[in-house]
């Protein structure tokens, strides 16, 4: 990664993704070529015969080829003569070859292979058997990972849900987030298109109120502490279990409150050696929904904008002198007044002006944001190998992904390793290491240096005025193009400006695990977690950010912060299980302790004389002085101790039963402990008598669940009462101080609260899981009710006390919701396969008590969801009628001014006064009522086609309030004039910056939406071809990733993003094993 | 197994160093309880007297919506000028002031009860009194601002959700009372610049006297009325006769921002003032960001780019008609020396070129009318009558003499011929975004042309100001003879001296020329010259003016017809001198963050923007008060409920 200064005065850099992807097309061909000499399979040395005589003294042979339920044929199957030591494993044509000893009587093949179940095959004197053996993805006998401990998801009593490696793998996503997204009924996820950014998650609705509703990441057993699971490079993943209730959740205690993520990596599998190519070009283009307005209605929305003020000034008598008395009939003379500050704004505006007539149509519209944007491009290439022994397993992978943003100056690259290693060298001790390693190269690309600026160089392009210009006849960029000095130009911003954000992250865990007694084992895992976090930034003296447009100026700036996180989590775990007759007992004890630690600092100068040293020149040789320096330090700990006990009778009725304590550092002595238990009970009907005659129930199972998980998430400090320090200069002497808060900062340090505890949440669950009709339909339902008591809040309170916020225990909230995930396999012939997979879940919060009643303030209202809009409701637009006139009239006897075409909120208490104590409202909340996901897959000989649609219904969201000052560039509305009485948009008002008094009314958007995220078509060569290139297996496909809204009330964003822009393109990739 | 069980310990037995929490890198509370931790809080506590110059709200609570200044190009917080329904209980500027105040006075209220108890020193008085002055000055902006206000006079230690407004009469009691004891305690003369002294309290207590027996107090001040105007007088008198302070010599000494922390910040008018400087570390949030919001934009006209000493051009506050016609524009010199006039070519590649029909000789046809260094714009201020200039015609193919293309810089001319004389309605070719602008606040010195962060100064009361608190409390008292020798000190000053340049010119621009951020190869928009000539069209003479601008006799005041009785209606005696007073207050402090204060206080507001503020639309009863802030509404309780709306109504100012 290199950065160049541009110093050409102007053209945007071409996209150069055509090159990139041919060299990933190219470089995907070369592994191919390289492959061809993976030799895959092992043979395992047949140990040595033990023929026991006497019985039959001719040994017999006997040949055979064993594939899969599709047909094609298995490596590496292992093949055991029953009850001997006898055993072999199909080579690469899946055959095999065995010699049953003489004497054997009725000898029967023992067929084995990971993933598969295992099946006994009598001989019958055969000498050539044909074997297809069958998938074990059978839900319910597939291993799930809870807390502490892994079980066969037939075993399980709460409420998990799984994604598996294969669905992971079926869209090409960038992270992990991504690739659940949809999938897993009752977790909600949100995008973020900027590349290396997460988009965010929340699972079964929100509980706490605090800014911390985000779950608990574990890989393979360690807490996230220093990072999230963007790290994880998704082909890594081997499956991703997310923990829903409180029952399963209760086992991380105070960390549990919102979900647990439990991630499990790729390990190396006994049997046989693999080598797997996974990759995938994207081409993606940047859509935006968000019409704004040529150059022709900007002009006549201007024009009206400044008709306003005589328009009032007449309806109202009032005499107010105009900013600009516009006509009414459009002049040029008068249009030439309004756009006067930008001499090419005059020359556009003239190309519309015909012998004194006015056709906007001819007015050049400038295409800013086609200057900021291009073609997107993403490679992504994952190469890992896998094998292992019954004494040793192995799995290492590097991945490389290469993403280059829809808008320039946004990029990401990152390269990932993973090596995961696991040694049994004697019966009664294990050992292993998992160590993933990312490193992440971000360009975040510009950002207007105000906070209440752009957020990126698109947003930035589209407040560009339509009728200006981006660069002279020299070519030289316009710095203020439409001369108005709060419109500054982006264009060639991305070269101005560099975020560079680089992140290392390497996670490790280790473990041990001794066997002491039968049933007894004792395991230690010590999970290190470390974040190197850099971010260099640089603006150049000719950014807007900096001195746009001053001559000679040498203004630069340059910053580079740096943070590293150290975490540890060291875990003592007991098991002990013991099974008597049809008793299966387990029991599970942990200590646990956690610490974190950050450390960071930051180095800001400007005016560097060596402007090319960007933020690595930050030294007397380039600036006198630092204009802002920092370091900081942060610490936190927990510690926790933990039971857990299961038992269960003949596999029909499960019972687990836990409890935890934890103690966390943040919060002030006396409250710091607190404790956790739960309980779930789960009844496998269908091993019941009584159920086992109904042929088309294969599994049903109840559960039912309770717990209590806690929540601590206060920033750490926030109880000692630590002082903002302030710093005056007496003269020129300057002098540390401190307050104890300062109001005027963003965010100004709170009240210390020492009487803040744990914020607890209490949750049932009661849950089935169904596999019915032999599979064709599966899935499982959960409902569930919790309650939270003691909410941590970080909650405004009066400034009188000289603090504005405190964290404090407010009340308690309820949630109650419904899970339900369904498979269905609705058509299934031999070329021809449709199945489907729902996950719908509903979630409905509410507060129940405040201790000190409704926070209006905070937006909390008892009986009310969480996170509701309140503020005036909009009826309409006052309009030019008589009725409307005589009620206006009525208002003003009470000294509200309304006019026709502002906005009429309603008048609640029909007083006729307007004001913000009674006439505002609960307007909606923004959480989503319910939440799902649909994938349709058909298979058709070679190939699959699916569908996947994502939906969120019934939410809130927050656009729409516009100014309409007439100075700024506006997207198109249908606002109101004297000649168009519409009800949806108030009349455009230059003398208001601000707009209408109640613009906040027109805020709040039903952001309901059903989205096509993707469709994609794959093509599985036949084991035939794939020998032919010598491969097991060999898939190619082809996506389109964000096709299109099905539904969407709000016409000018995408309610999924929040934003207005989306990315749309395709996939290619190869799936190859060798 | 025995080590195993041993570390499978129960919680009652963990260690309990490991989750004990310690912040090495921050002071806490408890340093409150130290002497050298108080004298923190204290340089803390100073931090606050920033806040009035930091961001909007200084200007917005306090010079829009008034007769001296209207909104300009950039009408973001037009609300506060227009008085319309975007102003309200949640406007952020209002709650901004709200906030601030309270933490200031919660640290206040430290240090008062901490000093008697924890502090051992020689500072032990000053540090008191500093905390006392502290909490009667911010309990003084509040009850400017809000009227009556919750009186908190303990520190915080935990959450208090319940308050009641204290009517305003307690909350003056209580300023008055700490701004005393303030008197009492604060040393005379301070060691260091800008520290709180015995005058910065006796100004300030002055002033509370002279707001306490205000119009806008009428319903309960008469008993304490006229002792106020004489402790008014008494205290004005102690900082007038302390020996401490002089006036300036020259009006624009206090304006001539050389350098950061030069002479004129320590000029010994200046009896207290908000430090700010050029320690970036210093400067926090904000800096001083008032030079950001007087200036009209200068870098879009020809031959001009933005540059430090022009500043960036937010454009905010407009002058009035009124701001421009209460001086004496002839005899008065602060009005030369509180507005800028005229600005020279930074960027000749963009001064304008003669055309055939408007070049004095053909020889100049497509040559550039001016270059670099040369004059390229002028604000002429002149009356209606003058018959010198014509608009400028665009493309006329012969422009008359007197069209403004015929002249070489670019002209706004507040007259044209022909034009009537008005105080709302539009003449010449003045603009929202060209108008003659104040330049007192201009900071030159600022380390980039973009930057916000102001490092000049910001006074917050200086001795002409008190001579004009005494003039004041003598009028309210009917002694208008004795008002006439405070009213002549200011007004004296004010008048040009014998052999003194009235084109002569500066601001705060010119510490451009110390800056180390100037590009020294470049150009400036500087100019130290004014149009007062040619404003005036007078020839050029250096004779005095003092005869001009001395008051006689109060016969002078209640005679003058260029005091705008008639239009603000002002017929008594009484009347008329609260009038001039406030003329005068306008003339002497002209911008200085105070104007809405005086006019709320003296009930003048309404009939003041009537005629001369054409947008401010204020509602007598309502707007001689702030909205309280709905934030402060919403979130406070009532017996452990959340007010009601009829409560929440019930404890919101009238009308709002």
């Amino acid at each position: 990664m290199y950065f160049t200064l541009h110093s050409k005065p102007h053209h945007r850099q071409n996209a150069s993704g055509g090159k990139k992807f041919l060299i990933m097309g190219i470089s995907a061909l070369s592994l191919l070529m390289v492959g061809t000499s993976a030799q895959a399979a092992v043979t395992f040395k047949n140990e040595s015969l033990v023929i026991k005589k006497g019985i039959k003294n001719f040994d017999e042979t006997v040949k055979g080829k064993i594939t899969d339920d599709k047909g094609e044929t298995l490596v590496g199957v292992i093949v055991k003569v029953k009850n001997t030591t006898l055993v072999t494993t199909t080579d690469a044509n899946g055959a095999f070859s065995i010699t049953i000893p003489s004497g054997t009587t009725n000898p029967v093949l023992v067929i084995s292979y990971v993933g598969y179940t295992t099946q006994e095959v009598p001989v019958n004197g055969r000498a050539n058997i044909t074997i297809q053996i069958k998938s074990a993805i059978n839900d319910l006998e597939e291993i799930v990972v809870v807390g502490y401990n892994t079980v066969k998801k037939s075993d399980l009593t709460g409420a998990v849900v799984s994604v598996g490696a294969a669905e992971i793998r079926s869209r090409p996503v960038t992270n992990a987030l991504q690739a659940i997204q949809g999938k897993a009924a009752g977790v909600d996820i949100t995008s973020n298109e900027r590349p290396g950014q997460l988009g965010s998650i929340l699972i079964r609705g929100v509980r706490s109120l605090t800014a911390s509703n985000s779950p608990l990441y574990v890989v393979d057993g360690i807490p996230l502490q220093a990072g999230g699971i963007e790290a994880i490079n998704p082909n890594d993943i081997e499956s991703i279990d997310i923990l829903k209730d409180a029952s399963a959740t209760a086992i991380y205690g105070s960390r549990g409150a919102n979900g647990v993520v439990l991630v499990t990596t790729k390990k190396g599998k006994a049997g046989r050696l693999t080598l797997d190519y996974v990759g995938t070009a994207t081409i993606e283009n940047l859509n935006d929904r968000m019409d704004m307005m040529n150059s022709g209605e900007y002009i006549e929305f201007r024009r009206d904008a400044y008709r306003r003020t005589a328009y009032l000034n007449a309806v109202n008598g009032t005499n107010t002198q105009p900013i600009y008395n516009y006509p009414v009939i459009a002049t040029q003379a008068a249009d030439r007044e309004i756009f006067k500050q930008d001499p090419n704004m005059l020359t556009n505006l003239d190309k519309g002006w015909v012998n004194g007539v006015f056709d906007g149509s001819l007015v050049p519209t400038t295409d800013w944001g086609d200057l900021v944007t291009r073609t997107g491009v993403t490679q992504d290439h994952v190469l890992s190998v896998s094998g292992g022994t019954d004494k040793i397993k192995a799995y290492g992978s590097f991945g490389y992904l290469n993403q280059t943003g829809t808008q320039l100056g946004q990029d990401f690259e990152r390269y990932s390793g993973k090596l995961s290693v696991e040694i049994n060298p004697v019966k009664w001790f294990k050992m292993g290491a998992n160590l993933t390693a990312t490193y992440g190269l971000q360009n975040y690309g510009f950002q207007a240096a105000s906070a209440s600026g752009a957020g990126n160089i698109y947003a930035a392009a589209r407040g560009m005025l339509p009728l200006a210009i981006p660069f002279d006849a020299n070519g030289n960029r316009i710095n203020l193009p439409g001369g108005d000095i709060n419109i500054q130009n982006p264009v060639l911003e991305a070269d101005y400006n560099i975020n560079l954000r680089k992140t290392l992250r390497t996670l490790g865990s280790v473990f041990a695990e001794v066997n002491l007694l039968k049933g007894l084992k004792y395991r230690i895992n010590f999970g290190p977690d470390f974040s190197n976090f850099y971010n260099g930034r640089y603006q150049d003296a000719k950014s807007v950010n900096r001195d746009a447009g001053v001559p000679g100026s040498i203004n630069n700036y340059a910053q580079l912060n740096q943070s590293n996180r150290f975490a540890y989590t060291l875990d003592h775990l007991l098991y002990y299980d013991k099974t008597i007759n049809k008793h299966n007992f387990g029991v599970t004890l942990l200590q646990s302790s956690s610490s974190f630690r950050e450390e960071s600092s930051s180095l800001t100068g400007s005016k560097i004389s060596l402007p090319n040293s960007l933020w690595y020149g930050l030294n007397t040789g380039n600036i006198t002085g630092l204009d802002a320096f920092d370091t900081n330090l942060r610490k936190s700990t927990l510690n926790s101790y933990m039971a857990r006990a299961n038992y269960s009778f003949n596999s029909k009725y499960l019972l687990t039963a836990s409890a935890r304590w934890d103690g966390a550092s943040q919060l002030a002595a006396g409250n710091k402990w607190d404790f956790f238990p739960s309980a779930a009970l789960a009844w496998r009907l269908e091993q019941e008598d009584f159920m086992k005659n109904i042929k088309w129930v294969n599994q049903l199972k109840l559960r039912l669940g309770v717990g209590s998980t806690g929540n601590s998430s206060v920033d750490i400090g926030s109880t000692l009462g630590l002082l903002q320090p302030l710093t005056y200069t007496y003269g020129s002497s300057a002098q540390t101080g401190y307050v104890s808060s300062d109001a005027s900062l963003a965010n100004p340090i709170p009240l210390p609260n020492k009487l803040l505890s744990w914020e607890k949440t209490l949750q049932y669950n009661l849950g089935l899981d169904f596999d019915i009709l032999k599979g064709r339909i599966s899935g499982s339902l959960d409902v569930y009710q919790s309650k939270t008591t003691d909410l941590i809040l970080l909650k405004k309170i009066a400034s009188v006390n000289g603090y504005t916020t405190s964290f404090d225990n407010i009340g308690s909230t309820k949630n109650r919701g419904l899970d339900l995930t369904l498979n269905t396999v609705n058509v299934k012939t031999k070329d021809f396969t449709w199945e489907s997979t729902l996950n719908f879940s509903t979630s409905k919060d509410e507060i129940v008590k405040l201790d000190n009643g409704d926070m209006v303030i905070d937006r909390f209202f008892i009986g009310q969801r969480n996170g509701v809009a309140y503020d005036f409701v909009k009826e309409g637009i006052w309009q030019n009628t008589p009725e409307d006139l005589a009620e206006i009239a009525k208002y003003k006897l009470n000294g509200v001014t309304f006019s026709p075409g502002s906005i009429k909120v309603k008048d609640l208490n029909g007083d006729y006064k307007i004001d913000a104590n009674n006439d505002r409202q609960i307007l909606g909340h923004y959480n989503p009522s319910w939440t799902g996901g649909l994938t349709n897959t058909f298979g058709y000989k070679q190939f699959d086609l699916s569908i996947f649609i994502v939906a969120r219904y019934n939410f809130l969201i927050q656009t729409g309030a516009e100014p309409l000052q007439g100075r700024f560039a506006q997207r198109v509305v249908d606002y109101w004039t004297p000649t168009n009485p519409t009800n949806d948009y108030p009349a455009p008002n230059y003398a208001s910056a601000s707009g209408d008094q109640y613009v906040s009314a027109l805020n709040y958007q039903d952001a309901s939406f059903i989205k096509i995220r993707n469709i994609s078509l794959g093509y599985n060569f036949t084991s035939e071809i794939a020998k032919k290139l010598t491969l097991s297996r060999l898939r190619i496909y082809a996506q389109a990733i964000n096709p299109g809204l099905i539904y969407s009330k709000v016409k000018w964003i995408d309610p999924d993003l929040g934003g207005s822009t989306f990315n749309r393109g395709f996939v290619f990739g190869i799936n190859a094993s060798f | 197994m025995a080590l195993l069980s041993g570390l499978m310990i129960l919680p009652t037995s963990c260690k309990k160093s490991f989750l004990d929490e310690e912040v090495i890198n921050s002071h806490n509370t408890s340093d409150f309880q130290t002497a050298l931790g108080l004298d923190g809080l204290v340089i803390g506590m100073y931090q606050s007297l920033k806040f009035h110059f930091n961001y909007t709200w200084a200007y917005t609570t306090t010079n829009y919506g008034v007769d001296e200044f209207t909104v300009g190009g950039d009408r973001t917080e037009q609300m506060f000028n227009s008085y319309d329904g975007n102003f309200n209980s949640l406007s952020g500027d209002v709650a901004s002031v709200w906030d601030n105040m309270y933490g200031s006075i919660n640290s206040a209220n430290i240090v008062i009860k901490n000093v008697p108890v924890y502090y051992e020193g020689a500072n032990k008085n000053t540090r008191l009194g500093e905390g006392y002055f502290m909490r009667a000055f911010d309990y003084f902006k509040l009850v400017k601002q809000f009227g009556a206000v919750p009186l908190k006079l303990e520190p915080s230690e935990t959450i208090q959700e319940e308050f009641t407004r204290s009517p305003a009469k307690d909350v003056y009691a209580q300023i008055i009372l700490d701004f005393t004891q303030a008197y009492d305690l604060l040393p005379a003369t301070v060691t260091e610049t800008g520290r709180i002294s015995k005058g910065a309290a006796a100004h300030f207590l002055a002033k509370a006297y002279l707001f306490r027996a205000s119009e806008i107090n009428n319903a309960w001040n008469s008993d304490t009325k006229t002792t106020d105007l004489q402790n008014a007088i008494k205290y004005a008198d102690l900082v007038i006769n302390s020996g401490s302070y002089t006036l300036a010599t020259n009006y624009s000494d206090l304006w001539n921002f050389t350098t950061v922390d030069g002479t004129n910040e320590t000029n010994k008018e200046v009896i207290l003032a908000a430090q700010f400087s050029n320690n970036i570390t210093t400067q926090g949030r904000y800096g001083n960001q008032i030079h950001l919001y007087y200036p009209s934009v200068y870098q879009t006209l020809p031959g001009m780019v933005r540059d430090l000493a022009g500043g960036r051009e937010f454009q905010r506050l407009k002058s009035t008609d009124y701001a421009l016609d209460v001086f004496d524009r002839i005899n008065d010199s602060r009005f030369w020396k509180s507005f800028k006039t005229r600005y020279v070519s930074n960027n000749p590649a963009s001064a304008p070129k003669w055309t055939a029909a408007t070049a004095p000789t053909p020889a100049q046809v497509g040559q550039a009318k001016f270059v670099g260094g040369e004059e390229a714009v002028l604000y002429i201020v002149n009356d209606a009558g003058d018959t010198r200039y014509t608009p400028l015609i665009a493309n006329a193919t012969n422009p008359l003499a007197t069209d403004l293309a015929r002249r070489k810089p670019t002209m706004f001319v507040r007259y044209f011929a022909g034009q009537p004389q008005s105080y709302l309605n539009a003449h010449g070719n003045y603009g929202v975004s060209q108008f003659v602008a104040l330049s007192k606040f201009m900071d030159g010195s600022r380390n980039l042309v973009a930057s916000q962060f102001g490092q000049r100064d910001g006074i917050m009361a200086r001795l002409a100001e008190t001579y004009l608190i005494a003039a004041e409390a003598y009028g309210r008292l009917g002694q208008y003879a004795q008002a006439i020798p405070y009213l002549n000190k200011v007004r004296d000053r004010a008048a040009y001296k014998d052999g003194e340049n009235r084109e002569s010119y500066v601001d705060g621009g010119i510490s451009y020329k110390t800056n180390p951020a100037t590009n020294a190869t470049a150009l400036s928009s500087y100019s130290d010259k004014n149009t007062y000539f040619e404003s005036n069209n007078i020839p050029v003479t250096t004779t005095n003016t003092l005869t001009a601008m001395h008051l006689n006799s109060d016969g002078d005041i209640f005679n003058s017809n260029r005091e705008f009785f008639d239009k603000i209606g002002a017929t008594a005696q009484s009347d008329k001198f609260i009038a001039f007073v406030l003329n005068e207050r306008s003339r002497e402090l002209m911008g200085e963050l105070q104007r809405w204060e005086d006019l709320a206080r003296t009930k003048t507001l309404v009939a003041r923007t009537a005629a001369f503020n054409s947008e401010a639309k204020p509602i007598e009863g309502k707007h001689y008060l702030r909205p309280v802030p709905q934030s402060f509404l919403d979130v406070i309780k009532n017996n452990g409920n959340a007010l009601s709306p009829a409560e929440k109504q019930a404890m919101q100012n009238p009308g709002w």
